[in-house]
């Protein structure tokens, strides 16, 4: 079983030919960061949506929500096998690097009580060797009962070679997990973060944490020479079903995505897409996704104008608040 | 024989190598079994020399180890076996120096030096070369340390063919080790400021560090050993436990707060835990086995 994929595009032939031009004018002069908003064709079609949720706690309440986004999203995951990837870093008690345990938890039982055969949880941090100790400062043994039997150190776990179709990085291939290769259903759970290289860290940047590091090393140094924004964008490429739920219910500002500023934002934000998932992030964060350069490269000729992503639940306006970013990335920020 | 060597021969795979936990052989879990039963001194030959014959399996043809029997590039690890006693084994020592001598990191290459240059960068960060995880990469603290470990094991025994290179690079390694100290006076995976803010030292990285840098007269080596030990006594984890022993043992006799067993986190123990812990054993009864 895989999530739904993006809907498909009514493509405006008339529209692409009009501006390719351009658009190949501005992969050449290096501005792919703005190709989306100036030169790329205007494509009259929908995302798949996104649902935002009100959560101001870590509460009890979250089991329930998971619940609700399974259903909302039509999830069949009866007698499959899914991977829950939250983003675990390295752990700080002055601020909010990784994704909470208790969401992570809501959803190991709402997956659960929705008949998967198999929920683990997975993950292969790009610092830390020690991924349990990493874990368990960040509350995951206290949190996820017998949570050891239901890990998967993704650093360390069993690999195949897999071949990149179309790089827009330096790779040609990569080693992937295979608890990750074999599952039916990968859910990324990120934190919603600013990042200091490429604006934002959401689910598809969480895909990082695939990359082993008994392979690449700790850290996974080999995707920051490859080109971070492209090396995301060839994972999301390698992994385009992949659920997103992100724990945006204490995010992070600033310096993100380790040494940023706890910023309560009181979301979580899921979708099966994880490019209009991402998108729809930075809009609540007051960062303009058309001009996230690994956003660009993702979601190619589509257009990421919030009109074609349909939202659920809440309005962005309704919980847009306006992260603090570094003062290089000012010019990410969304058109006031 | 020992527990530590009753457990890990009763984790032995088939085809001779080590796990980290289940499944596969890898070459770092084997390379430290190995040397952990070698530390035993109680023989376990045929184990040894099917351990052995797995890891030669890993060398490839320009002489580096691979972290897995199925992969083909050389990384990194080509620094283990180098830690393994010297006994006639199908492992080609002598390709596999060269190749460790034979890598940088990419920061220290002269295009990014002139980079840093033409921006008006400065700092001790790029000014030695380290060792990086993956070929054609930055280098970081881990490698470094491990790769000096090894480099230092080979200079003892002799015959080499270019000891000046092999104590340059030693002495480079250490340099770049004392320059990515992070401000706690500890270290991390490598990275001691980001965009002009500190970062924090882990426990597992500052005791490696430490054990690479045995025997360097440095005021920063003091900083290091109490940070080390501050990290000892708060530290949860048998791996990091084990590296913090280690590095703060290898500076004589600043290893006494040992690490209180029952503040260990229970966990099912992996190859690398065990074989951590019976070289750590062995070194605080003299025996260090990356530095004899």
């Amino acid at each position: 079983m895989k999530a739904k994929p993006d809907v498909s595009l009514d493509f405006t032939r008339r529209a692409w030919t009009k501006t390719a031009g351009m658009a190949a004018a501005g992969v050449a002069a290096g501005t792919a960061s703005t190709l989306q908003s100036c030169a790329r064709p205007a494509r009259v079609a929908s995302w798949a949506p996104v649902s935002i949720y009100r959560a101001t706690a870590y509460s009890e309440s979250l089991y329930d929500l998971v619940r609700r986004i399974i259903a909302e999203h039509d999830l069949n995951v009866r007698g499959k096998r899914v991977v829950l990837k939250p983003n675990l870093v390295e752990f700080d008690e002055r601020t909010v690097i990784n994704t909470n345990p208790k969401l992570v938890h809501a959803a190991m039982e709402a997956f659960r009580a929705a008949g998967a055969a198999d929920v683990r949880i997975a993950e292969g941090p790009g610092h830390r060797r020690v991924t349990l100790d990493l874990a368990e400062a960040g509350g995951y043994f206290a949190t996820v009962p017998e949570f050891e039997s239901n890990f998967t150190d993704l650093n360390l776990d069993e690999i195949t070679r897999v071949d990149l179709a179309r790089p827009q990085s330096k790779l040609q291939s990569l080693y992937l997990p295979n608890t990750v290769l074999g599952c039916d259903l990968l859910v990324s759970m990120p934190k919603l973060k600013t990042h200091h290289w490429v604006g934002a860290t959401l689910s598809m940047k969480n895909l990082f944490g695939l990359v082993p590091g008994g392979v690449y090393g700790w850290p996974k140094n080999v995707l920051h020479w490859a080109g971070i924004p492209e090396c995301i964008a060839d994972l999301h490429a390698l992994f385009p079903r992949t659920f997103a739920i992100v724990d945006g219910i204490v995010a992070m500002e600033g310096n993100g995505p380790i040494q940023g500023t706890p910023r309560p934002a009181g979301v979580v934000v899921a979708g099966a897409s994880p490019i209009s998932v991402d998108a729809t992030c930075c809009r609540i964060m007051g960062l303009d996704p058309r001009r996230i350069s690994y956003l660009q490269l993702a979601a190619g000729e589509r257009n990421l104008g919030e009109e074609l992503i349909p939202q659920r639940g809440e309005r962005i306006a309704s919980v847009a608040t306006r992260f603090a970013v570094l003062p290089s990335l000012e010019g990410l920020r969304l058109p006031v | 024989m020992t527990r530590y060597s009753e457990d890990l021969l009763g984790r032995q795979n088939a085809d001779g190598g080590w796990s980290y936990h289940r499944g596969g052989s890898w070459t770092e879990p084997t390379c430290y079994a190995l040397l952990a039963l070698a530390t035993d001194g109680a023989g376990h030959e045929p184990e040894v020399r099917r351990g052995m014959a797995w890891l030669g399996r890993c060398q490839r043809a320009d002489g580096g180890f691979a972290p897995r029997e199925s992969v083909p590039e050389s990384t990194w690890l080509t620094a283990l076996p180098l830690l393994l006693p010297s006994t006639p084994d199908g492992i080609d020592r002598k390709k596999a120096v060269t190749w460790v001598l034979a890598q940088t990191g990419l920061e220290s290459g002269w295009a990014n030096r002139l980079r840093w240059w033409m921006l008006g960068l400065e700092g001790d960060s790029i000014n030695f070369d380290g060792w990086a995880w993956y070929p054609g990469t930055a280098a970081w603290v881990g490698p470094t340390a491990l790769s000096i470990l090894a480099l230092e094991k080979l200079e003892k025994r002799g015959g080499v063919a270019d000891s000046a290179s092999l104590r340059k690079r030693i002495d480079q390694g250490r340099g770049f080790l004392l320059a990515r100290r992070c401000r706690d006076g500890g270290w991390n995976h490598g990275s001691t400021r980001a965009l002009g803010y500190d970062s924090d030292s882990y426990p597992e990285t500052t005791g490696l560090a430490l054990l690479a840098l045995h025997g360097v007269k440095n005021p920063a080596i003091a900083q290091g050993l109490a940070r080390g030990e501050r990290h000892l006594a708060a530290s949860r984890s048998s791996i990091a436990s084990s590296w913090l022993r280690l590095g703060l043992g290898a500076h004589g006799g600043r290893n006494q707060v040992a690490a209180d067993a029952g503040n260990l986190v229970p966990r099912r123990d992996g190859v690398m835990e065990t074989a951590l812990a019976a070289l750590t054993d062995a070194a605080q009864a003299g025996r260090n086995p990356f530095l004899a």
